[in-house]
Formats: structure tokens, C-alpha cells, sequence
């Protein structure tokens, strides 16, 4: 929108194209000038709805409406406590179930419906479900990747995976340590996470390879890639067996021929003859398997090739065509003869003829002989009825 | 085409009963508006009657005739029959003694030559109230341009009047054309000019078609001058078939006639009473008045600055 602009002191994005538009948490915006100059000491009352705000709060309006801004804020600061999994319920309606109520709140905060109630009852919820916030916060903060071995060296604790091994400077006791990371991998205690390679975390527990939980759809692609890497491994085993045993066949053709050669009592260019033909048929076969590559029967998109997709036509729209109707026109009166047969008719012999200067614009006497008749015969009978 | 037009669907009534209605509802949409007004000293005498009401509206009417055809320059018919079917449009919904006719009547012939193309300036228009001074001509163009509005208004925006003149030349044309019958039609062009004169001071407009008016108008004509055409009817319009049709075309032309026959100039002694009669009234009322004309400019349209002298000049003026 063009209108688009601060309400403190109308710039707008035309007259000013760097203009910096900056949203707090009631959803209304200011430019970056008036923020800073309203909120020298940090904190202040918004202008339009006099919520007190503070100036760290305030965060680049990112969309064309300003409560767009306000909803993806509050939204994360919902799902903070709302992070339960679907894993979590045991059916489908009640995950369901909870994420539309979780809608709700969002819906409620970012239009200021019954704001007190709602989070009333975001409190009561984080209260019941400490717990579980919790684990699934860990969850989400990072996966501990799998430890083979652990060990103490001096005062470093040293793990050892797969394709890692860091040794950990110890501060705290040492078993300590050793048996919080386990819980920590398990879930069951809360863990900060400090980077890649710190050697003594805020609470004493080390992590490593922080990582954020991929997303189903992309363990799903994952997963899809790895079948397809599999397939094109197949296929090409596949090839690789083919041509063996095409070596194979044409080596025992050979072999089949020195053997009659040794014992046949044929002449020689008979049994050559045959062998020739032998070979060419071997060769064609060869060809022919070639030609018939196994079709694959799934496209990079992971759609089987043979999958019932339904192509039912577009629902034509059946309309009643357009039928021309010669305009009628019902005048109450005589029939009104042509402006082209007047003329012919004799009606123009009587009306002044138009001058030439008249004619220049197009006029000629039978218009206004066809409108004086046209008067005159319309609404001349008595209307029916 | 009058066939689709706004005076066949809003303005041909079927009886003069209805016409006569209309106007009586005027009269007493007055009265009301006055008795609820509550103003003091108000006795049913003090109102006009509605035959009194009609003998003012047929002086000022013959008044706005004269005018017209005074008028320099020479104003075509139809210019006239417009105005006049203006002044008596205006007059079904409203009351004479709400609006002078002496102002509506002059704004009625200052619209129609607008709207039928007669092109004449205003202080042209105004020039032709010879005995006004140059002030008093200023004044009374005010006050037309004033009740313009609101004369369009009360004319529903239906602007375009259909004469019977264009009509009945296209009769002749036709007659000259198809029924050499008749030796000389334009013998008959006075005498029926004079019945489409005398049937524009009429209801004849509001209760027939231009084209029946006009052919009424010939048929008058040839009867006079002692012809018969009704063969006319029966062979060229091609109403030898339907007998129906024929009857009441007859029967609307007599109705015709007799309306015309009905028309009486007023007396010059009843105009002189009613008229005082009719000053007292707006003398009266003109506050209540003047509010009303002043309606279009409430709706929040440009206004000009409040008359400071209210109808200072009598239509003695005009003659």
C-alpha cells in the first residue's frame, strides 16, 4: 500500500523509501525516528493505544500489517509453552484438539478478546504441564548425537562417538557429569545449550553438535532421497549382472564352438556357419534385453508412476447459448414505414429538401420526414388493455 | 420515441377524475402544512378553494402563453408547449398558493428553452420583461435561477416534453404522401395549429398522446371545412379491421373535444379577487415558503446569498 507510513509523524514509504517501520507488542507501528526519540529512556506508552512498552520490544514490522507482526510475535511466545507433539496425545482428534485451542489464544491475544482470561489460562496450562514443556523444549534444543564411549583421562572426561572424540575439562565431580549428560541425551534434564565446543557448560553438562529437529516433511524427503539412492544402486547391480552373464553366454558359445570343432565330424565351415548365426541370435537377444531397460516406477517427486491420479475432466458449465432477437419495437400505432423506403414511398416529395450545407454533417431530409412519422404514428392507437 | 418515453409512463393519466385528485391533494397538502405550522389567525377562508385555485392557474397559464409569444426572439411552438406542460406539471403535486405561479411560470419558459434547444441567454430572457428595469430584469432572473432546481426536482428530471406539433406534421406528410383523397391538406394547418393551441391550455397533454392530440387536431380540421377522413383511418392506418381500436380512438377524441370545449377564460373580476387573496397568502406565509424553496440548498448544495428583497415586482410588470 502507498499509505503505508508512521501515524506519529505521517512519512510515509513513498516520500521516504528507507523508511524503517517498527511494531511492539500491541501491534502498532512507529517509524525508527520516532522510536528513538519517544523512547530515549527505554520505555514509554504507545501512541495510539497508550500500552506501556518498552523500546527492546520493538522489532521491524516485516509485513504490510502491522498485526501480522504482532500475531508471529505472540505465536512464538505461545508455543513456548504450547509445545507439545502430536507424539504426546494418543489420538488424533485430541492433538487436533489442542491445537485448535491453542488457535484460540493466538486468535484471542492478537485481537485483544478476553486478553486476561487467556492468559489466566496459558498460566494454569504451563503450571499442569511443567513437565512436559520441559522435555519438549529439551527435545527441540538439541539431539545428543550417539556416544560409544566415555571415559576419564586426567581431569577430562572424553567422549568418543562414531566420527568424534572430545575431551572435557572437569570442574564439578566427575561421575556427576558423566551421569547428567546421559540424562541430558535421555531428555530428562534440562540442558543450556552453550555452543560447539565449550568445555564446562552453565550447569555443567556439555553439548555438542546442537541441533534443531529436522521437520517430518524433511524427514520425509530424507528418507524418500535415500530410497531413491537405493534404486539407482539396484539398477546399477542390475546392469553389472547383465553384462557378466552376457559375457558368460558368449564365452559358452565360444567355448560350445571348439568343442564341436574337436568332435563333429561336420566340415568345418558348416559348424563356422552355425556358430555365425548362433552368435548373431545371441547378439540380438543382447540388444533386445538392453532395449527392455526395467522402467523405474517412481518419479523424483516420490509419486509411483503407476498411481491412480485423478484426472476427471473440468465440470463443463452447461449454458444456454446467446439467441439474437430482432429488436421489436412496440409503438402503439400504424406501422412506421423504413427511413430507406421513404424515398420510394413518396413521403420525401413532400418535406423541404436539405440544403447542401445541411448535408455536410450527414443530414438529409428523410431523417426528419422519419421522425415527424415516427411522432405521429407512436401511441396513436389507445393503449390495450 | 414517445413509445418508451418518461411522459407516456408518468405523466398520461387516465381520467381527468385523477388529475383533478392530484391536484386536490396539493390544496390540501398546503392547508396541512400550514395548520401544522401552527400559525395563528388561520381560518379555511383564508386558503384559495380549488376552483379558485384553477381560475388563477388558467390566468397565469394564458399569462405565460402571452409571454412566450411576445417573446423576442421569435420562440418556436414547441418551446411554448413545453413550458406550458412544465407549468402544468408543476402544478399537479404542488399548490399555487405554495409557489407563485408568477415566478414558476417565467422559470418554466426559461427551462424549456434550455431543454428544447432554443438557445437564448439568461439577461436575453429576462430582457424580454419590457416594462422591468434593468435592476428589476437582474432580480427576476434570480429568482429563476433560484426555483430551477427545484422546478427540475418537482418535474421528477423528466425534462423531455413531447409535443403534439412534430406529430401532426408528420400526419400531413403522411396524408400528402397516401391520401390523395384529400386535395389539399395544408388547407387544414391553420385551423388545426389553432386546436393544438387551444388544447395545450388544457389537461389534453396529461391525458393523451402527442400523436392522438395531433390527429384529433386534423380530423377537427377536415370536419370543419366539412371533409370526412375517415377512410383515412380505416384504409392508411389500417384500422378497417378493428373496430375496437376504432371506437375508442373516436371516443378519446371526444373527450378531447369536449375539453376543449370546457375551456373558459377567467373572468377578469374573479381573477382580481383571488389574486388579492392569493398575495395575502404568500404575504403570510412566505416564511414557510421561502423555506421550501430554499429545500434544494439544505441538501448541502452551493447556496447563494438569502434574497434581500423578497417579490417586490407583481406581474402587473409583465403585461
Amino acid at each position: 500500500m502507498d499509505d503505508q507510513g508512521c501515524p506519529r509523524c505521517k512519512t510515509t514509504k513513498y516520500r521516504n523509501p528507507s523508511l524503517k517501520l517498527m511494531v511492539n507488542v500491541c501491534g502498532h507501528t512507529l517509524c525508527e525516528n520516532c522510536v528513538d526519540m519517544l523512547f530515549v529512556r527505554g520505555s514509554g506508552n504507545c501512541v495510539q493505544c497508550d500500552t506501556p512498552l518498552r523500546k527492546s520490544n520493538f522489532r521491524v514490522q516485516l509485513f504490510e500489517d502491522p498485526t501480522v507482526d504482532k500475531e508471529v510475535e505472540i505465536r512464538k511466545k505461545v508455543l513456548k509453552i504450547y509445545n507439545k507433539r502430536d507424539v504426546d496425545f494418543s489420538s488424533l482428534r485430541e492433538y487436533n484438539d489442542y491445537l485448535e485451542q491453542l488457535e484460540d489464544i493466538v486468535y484471542n491475544l492478537t485481537n485483544n478478546i478476553d486478553v486476561e482470561n487467556t492468559k489466566l489460562r496459558m498460566e494454569q496450562y504451563q503450571r499442569e504441564n511443567r513437565d512436559i514443556i520441559q522435555r519438549n523444549k529439551a527435545k527441540l534444543v538439541c539431539i545428543f548425537p550417539p556416544i560409544h564411549n566415555i571415559f576419564i583421562n586426567n581431569d577430562n572426561l572424553v567422549l568418543t562417538g562414531g566420527s568424534f572424540s572430545y575431551g572435557l575439562l572437569l570442574s564439578s565431580e566427575k561421575s556427576d557429569c558423566k551421569e547428567k549428560y546421559i540424562m541430558a541425551s535421555l531428555g530428562l534434564v534440562e540442558i543450556q545449550p552453550c555452543g560447539q565446543r565449550c568445555n564446562v557448560s552453565f550447569c555443567n553438562i556439555p553439548v555438542l553438535f546442537p541441533r534443531t529437529r529436522q521437520t517430518r516433511e524433511q524427514e520425509e524427503l530424507e528418507e524418500l532421497l535415500l530410497l531413491e539412492q537405493q534404486g539407482n544402486e539396484q539398477r546399477r547391480l542390475d546392469v553389472l549382472q547383465e553384462e557378466q552373464r552376457q559375457l558368460q553366454a558368449k564365452r559358452k558359445n565360444k567355448q560350445a564352438l571348439l568343442d564341436e570343432l574337436e568332435k563333429s565330424q561336420l566340415p568345418a565351415t558348416i559348424l563356422l556357419a552355425q556358430h555365425k548365426v548362433r552368435a548373431a541370435q545371441l547378439e540380438t537377444q543382447i540388444e533386445q534385453q538392453k532395449q527392455a531397460v526395467k522402467p523405474t516406477n517412481l518419479f523424483s517427486t516420490g509419486i509411483h508412476m503407476r498411481q491412480t491420479v485423478s484426472l476427471q475432466p473440468v465440470p463443463k458449465i452447461e449454458e444456454v447459448l446467446y439467441h439474437y432477437k430482432p429488436l421489436h419495437v412496440e409503438i402503439d400505432g400504424p406501422p412506421v414505414p423504413e427511413l430507406e423506403q421513404l424515398g420510394r414511398l413518396g413521403y420525401l416529395n413532400h418535406v423541404r429538401a436539405a440544403m447542401p450545407q445541411d448535408t455536410a454533417g450527414g443530414y438529409t431530409s428523410a431523417l426528419a420526414c422519419h421522425r415527424a412519422i415516427q411522432d405521429a404514428f407512436g401511441g396513436l392507437f389507445p393503449q390495450k388493455g | 420515441m414517445f413509445h418508451n418515453s418518461s411522459q407516456r409512463k408518468y405523466w398520461i393519466f387516465s381520467s381527468e377524475d385523477e388529475v383533478e385528485q392530484m391536484r386536490y391533494k396539493a390544496n390540501q397538502k398546503f392547508r396541512n402544512k400550514i395548520a401544522e405550522s401552527g400559525k395563528p389567525g388561520v381560518s379555511e377562508s383564508t386558503f384559495l378553494e380549488r376552483h379558485e385555485e384553477d381560475v388563477l392557474f388558467r390566468h397565469y397559464e394564458r399569462r405565460l402563453l402571452d409571454f412566450c409569444n411576445a417573446f423576442k426572439p421569435v420562440m418556436p411552438k414547441s418551446v411554448v408547449g413545453t413550458a406550458i406542460m412544465y407549468f402544468r406539471r408543476f402544478y399537479l403535486s404542488n399548490s399555487i398558493m405554495e409557489y407563485h405561479p408568477r415566478i414558476i411560470m417565467l422559470t418554466c419558459a426559461y427551462l424549456s428553452c434550455k431543454v428544447d434547444e432554443f438557445n437564448v441567454s439568461s439577461t436575453q430572457f429576462v430582457g424580454n420583461l419590457l416594462q422591468e428595469s434593468p435592476a428589476g430584469q437582474e432580480r427576476v432572473l434570480e429568482q429563476i435561477l433560484e426555483y430551477e432546481l427545484l422546478l427540475i426536482q418537482q418535474l421528477n428530471f423528466h425534462l423531455v416534453v413531447h409535443n403534439p406539433y412534430r406529430p401532426m406534421e408528420g400526419l400531413l406528410i403522411d396524408l400528402k404522401t397516401r391520401y390523395p383523397t384529400l386535395e389539399n391538406p395544408e388547407s387544414l394547418r391553420k385551423s388545426a395549429d389553432d386546436f393544438l393551441t387551444q388544447a395545450a391550455m388544457t389537461d389534453a397533454g396529461l391525458l393523451f398522446p402527442p400523436s392522438q392530440i395531433a390527429l384529433t387536431a386534423i380530423l377537427n380540421s377536415a370536419s370543419r371545412a366539412s371533409l370526412s377522413m375517415e377512410s383515412y383511418l380505416t384504409e392508411c392506418l389500417g384500422l378497417k379491421g378493428d373496430k375496437e381500436t376504432l371506437s375508442k380512438m373516436y371516443d378519446s377524441m371526444r373527450r378531447m373535444k369536449t375539453l376543449l370545449k370546457k375551456y373558459e377564460l377567467p373572468k377578469a373580476e374573479e381573477v382580481n379577487v383571488y389574486k388579492q387573496k392569493l398575495e395575502r397568502i404568500h404575504a403570510e406565509f412566505s416564511t414557510s415558503s421561502n423555506k421550501r424553496k430554499r429545500g434544494y440548498e439544505e441538501d448541502g448544495h452551493v447556496a447563494k446569498e438569502p434574497r434581500i428583497t423578497e417579490e417586490e415586482w407583481t406581474d402587473e410588470d409583465l403585461v
